[in-house]
């Protein structure tokens, strides 16, 4: 077992590869009460088109599939996973997002029992024709649920009109249509392609005694057996550089009219590095240019070109990367002006170093604070780890980001990728 | 363990440990809730945060922030019973995690002061920008908060059902009500806030007793010994069961039931209440979530809700139209089996579980561990986390069963589709 210390942070992060390819991840916390355990596969919605464990041609599965499994991920032989963890005492759920779906306990005792117990549920699938059937009921509210959500509609929108081809387009939990044509055998195709120690890591937080636990660990893995390790293909994703959709207006009842404009960042590094880099600083840029502290800002919401809702983002996975900016505005014409001056003449932004300097501290200071919350230590740690990136370093890459490296991200800013989505009162 | 000092105006109380990498400090203001004066409170909270004589505006005072290693200010309202609740929180990194050496504490706790003592404001006002800037941002989040429905159903019943009582009164006030304000009464009225509201202020973090030097030192407000009443039992208004069918543009209804029920904080019965909810709907292992999504696919979500400073019970469901009279019986035939003893030990044993493991959670959130303290003293009651899991462990069987007896609908509230 690996031990790291992280200076800035004050963490010791305990860290072994077992012989099946699981990697495991241990970081305990003294004096917290709470034990939060995640244990996460390289599987989400995007994956619907692969080469499933040994077989030797592409197949094509229905959307939404990788949420439909984690939601029958908890059907046990002894009954459901979340009655068993109930009965240590415990609370779980799971969430599945693009790219990884993950299954999380969270607990004040029986620490290892949980553990284990997570190892075991998620290690194991146990269903039947007819328990797949009574769940699409309750997955098609879950969507209509979604469907109902102003601000998801917007949002999901502008991500959707980017992409021609890229899965990321259709929602995490596919249609009610796609979720009524999944079938028991084509999830068992996709559980055991995707749940296979080496494509999974676990991350426990906590109250927790690391070498006492990585053994519990160990053992419950050498019980098990799994097929040896082989390197999953995934289908490369052939997407054109355009957008698919300029401008979208879709109408719902609302009570203020909401608009996005996305822009397709064509760009996909491999190298986890650069990759940070753009994305910490693209999040400074963000910072700087909206927060309440900017001038910029300030002078938009005073014109009223904007209210408080307004935000900008970025977003990058595996394989996609793209920027949202917008928010609720009735004059939505003007919104969209006002940012697409914004994107042409962003070339003109000037960057002081008084600012940028501040900034940066709020960023470290954000950084420090999210490592007294177990939950969000483990989620951060999740989902940069399948891009090979570790999250207790963040904080020192943010250290060493310059003006420079902000003034070379810039160049995302392309009119010619951008699309806008617009949720208007129906009347 | 918490500490109390009686301080000039105020309690504080303090609340060391060393395992986080912040300083929490929560101020809180307590006062009757008013439909004459919540929205006003409301508006006040947020101007609280927006400036100070030197930072007089919100984006000097956003660089102020950002400079001190992003201190987290901010305000929101909430009721508690028959109170209305201002709070003003702050949380700033721990000096020791900083390269060098920096006086945050010091700086964090002035800031406080400086929001109540030294406002943006002159000749009895506030700063006329930033209060047309606050006034309008105030009321728009409260008009977009409408588009979610699933908050605008739970509102909207909580507003017939509680029709004329306090019940009804919204946390935030009434748009109509804010569009009135002007900057000269708000600024009266925080006056009056400052002078008769009644004071909490809580810090948890590595923090020392001399830190009460400090706030000696810093915060002081005038005496006072007002007292506000808080916790009451929601009482029966009218003969019949409301029923509200409401039509909007949605693709799933939202359902919403209001009861009212024999218990509330200080009631004997709390603790029995308690556990009776974690069983009927309070979690995903209870028999609502068990029977109604589980065995019939009619949700996705569900769940009852324990409010005890009001002292009613609440449920909610996302389900199609079509569903609603099935779904509402299942709910009335689960609620007649709690009623009948068809529940067993193995229930009660995993409910204690889950009650005990959610208490233990708030001790690693500091705003959490505030919330929970902040209950008791507001109300008297005399009670450590041991003492609460002590109480909820002596609950009977026959406990649970006496206590959901006199449980009884009063308010059905659906939103669903125009077409439907």
């Amino acid at each position: 077992m690996k031990k790291i210390y992280y200076q800035t942070l004050k963490e010791t992060l305990f860290h072994e590869k077992l012989e099946n390819g699981l990697e495991v991840y241990l970081l305990p916390k003294i004096g917290f009460e709470k034990t939060y355990g995640l244990f996460s596969t390289k599987f989400g919605s995007i994956d619907t088109t692969f080469v499933p464990l040994g077989q030797k041609e592409m197949v094509k599965v229905e959307d939404g599939i990788a949420h439909f499994l984690e939601h029958k991920m908890f059907d046990m032989k002894e009954g459901d996973a979340a009655d068993e963890f109930a009965k240590l005492g415990a609370s779980s759920n799971a969430f599945t997002s693009s790219s990884r779906t993950a299954y999380l306990f969270s607990t004040t005792t029986n620490e290892n029992e949980c553990v284990e117990l997570l190892l075991d549920f998620v290690q194991s699938l146990d269903i039947t024709d007819e328990s797949v059937e009574k769940e699409k009921g309750i997955i098609c509210q879950e969507i209509k649920m979604y469907d109902d959500d102003p601000d998801w509609r917007v949002y999901f929108g502008a991500i959707a009109n980017l992409y021609h081809n890229h899965p990321v387009k259709i929602d995490i939990a596919g249609t009610c249509e796609t979720v009524n044509n999944t079938y028991k055998d084509m999830l068992e195709l996709c559980y055991h392609t995707f749940y296979h120690p080496h494509n999974m890591m676990l991350f426990v937080v906590g109250n927790i005694q690391p070498k006492e636990l990585m053994n519990v660990i160990k053992d419950n893995q050498k019980k098990k057996c799994f097929l040896p390790e082989t390197s999953i293909q995934r289908k490369k994703i052939e997407e054109p550089e355009s957008v698919d959709v300029k401008e979208q207006i879709d109408t719902m009842q609302v009570e203020m009219n909401k608009l996005i404009v996305s822009i397709k960042i064509n760009d996909i590094f491999m190298n986890p590095l650069e990759k940070i880099k753009r994305e910490l600083s693209l999040n400074l840029l963000f910072d700087l240019c909206f927060s309440k502290s900017s001038t910029l800002y300030n002078e938009w919401l005073e014109k009223g070109y904007i209210n408080e809702t307004f935000s900008a983002s970025f977003t990058q996975d595996r394989d996609y990367a793209f920027i949202l900016m917008g928010g609720d505005q009735d004059d939505y014409q003007l919104l969209q002006k006002t940012i697409f001056d914004f994107i042409e003449h962003i070339d003109d932004l000037v960057i002081e170093q008084e600012d940028f300097e501040r900034i940066k501290r709020k960023t470290i200071g954000n950084f420090i604070n999210s490592y007294n919350s177990p939950e969000s230590i483990a989620n951060s740690f999740s989902r940069y780890y399948f891009e090979g990136i570790c999250s207790f370093e963040l904080v020192d890459y943010v250290s060493k980001i310059t003006i420079d490296d902000l003034n070379k991200v810039k160049k995302y800013f392309n009119k010619e990728y951008a699309s806008t989505y617009v949720v208007k009162k129906d009347k | 363990m918490e500490k109390v000092y009686k301080m000039n105006g105020y309690d504080l109380h303090l609340i060391p440990t060393k395992k986080f990498k912040n300083i929490t400090i929560s101020l809180k203001l307590q006062n009757t809730l008013d439909k004459k004066t919540v929205a006003k409170r409301t508006l006040l909270s947020f101007m609280l945060t927006t400036g100070t004589k030197d930072y007089p505006s919100t984006q000097e005072l956003s660089k102020y922030l950002e400079s001190m290693y992003g201190m987290k200010l901010g305000s929101n309202v909430v009721t508690k019973g028959k109170s209305h609740v201002i709070n003003v929180n702050s949380i700033c990194i721990n000096q020791e995690y900083l390269p060098y050496q920096e006086d945050l504490l010091e700086k964090q706790i002035c800031l406080l002061n400086d929001i109540f003592f030294k406002p943006n404001a002159s000749n009895g006002c506030f700063d006329q920008t930033m209060f047309d800037r606050k006034k309008k941002e105030l009321i728009e989040r409260l008009i977009s908060n409408q588009d979610d429905k699933f908050y605008y159903s739970l509102e909207r019943m909580f507003e017939y059902m509680g029709k004329g009582t306090c019940l009804g009164i919204s946390s935030h006030g009434e748009i109509e009500d804010i569009k009135k304000i002007t900057n000269e009464e708000l600024f009266e009225y925080f006056q009056e806030c400052i002078i008769h509201d009644k004071k909490h202020i809580y810090v948890v973090g590595d923090i020392q007793e001399s830190i009460v030097d400090i706030f000696k030192k810093n915060i002081l407000f005038g005496q006072n010994e007002n007292n506000f009443e808080t916790v009451y039992s929601f009482e029966k208004n009218r003969k019949d069961l409301l029923e509200i069918i409401e039509k909007q543009d949605v693709t799933q209804a939202k359902l919403n039931m209001g009861y009212r029920i024999p218990s509330n904080y200080k009631s004997n019965h709390h603790y029995a209440f308690v556990v009776f909810n974690a069983i009927f709907g309070g979690m995903s292992q209870s028999k609502l979530f068990k029977v109604v999504r589980e065995k019939n696919s009619l949700c996705y979500y569900i769940s009852s809700s324990y409010d005890a400073f009001n002292g009613v019970m609440i449920i909610t469901a996302g389900i199609e139209s079509k569903d609603y009279k099935q779904t509402i019986q299942l709910i009335k035939e689960q609620l007649k089996e709690m009623q009948e003893g068809h529940f067993d030990q193995n229930d009660i044993d995993i409910a204690k579980l889950m009650i005990k493991n959610s208490m233990k959670k708030t001790n690693d959130e500091p705003l959490s561990q505030i919330a929970v303290q902040y209950n008791r003293d507001i109300t008297g009651k005399q009670e450590s986390n041991e003492d609460y899991l002590k109480n909820i462990e002596k609950v009977t069987y026959q406990d649970i069963i006496d206590v959901c007896q006199e449980i009884e609908l009063d308010t059905i509230f659906l939103l669903k589709g125009r077409n439907e």
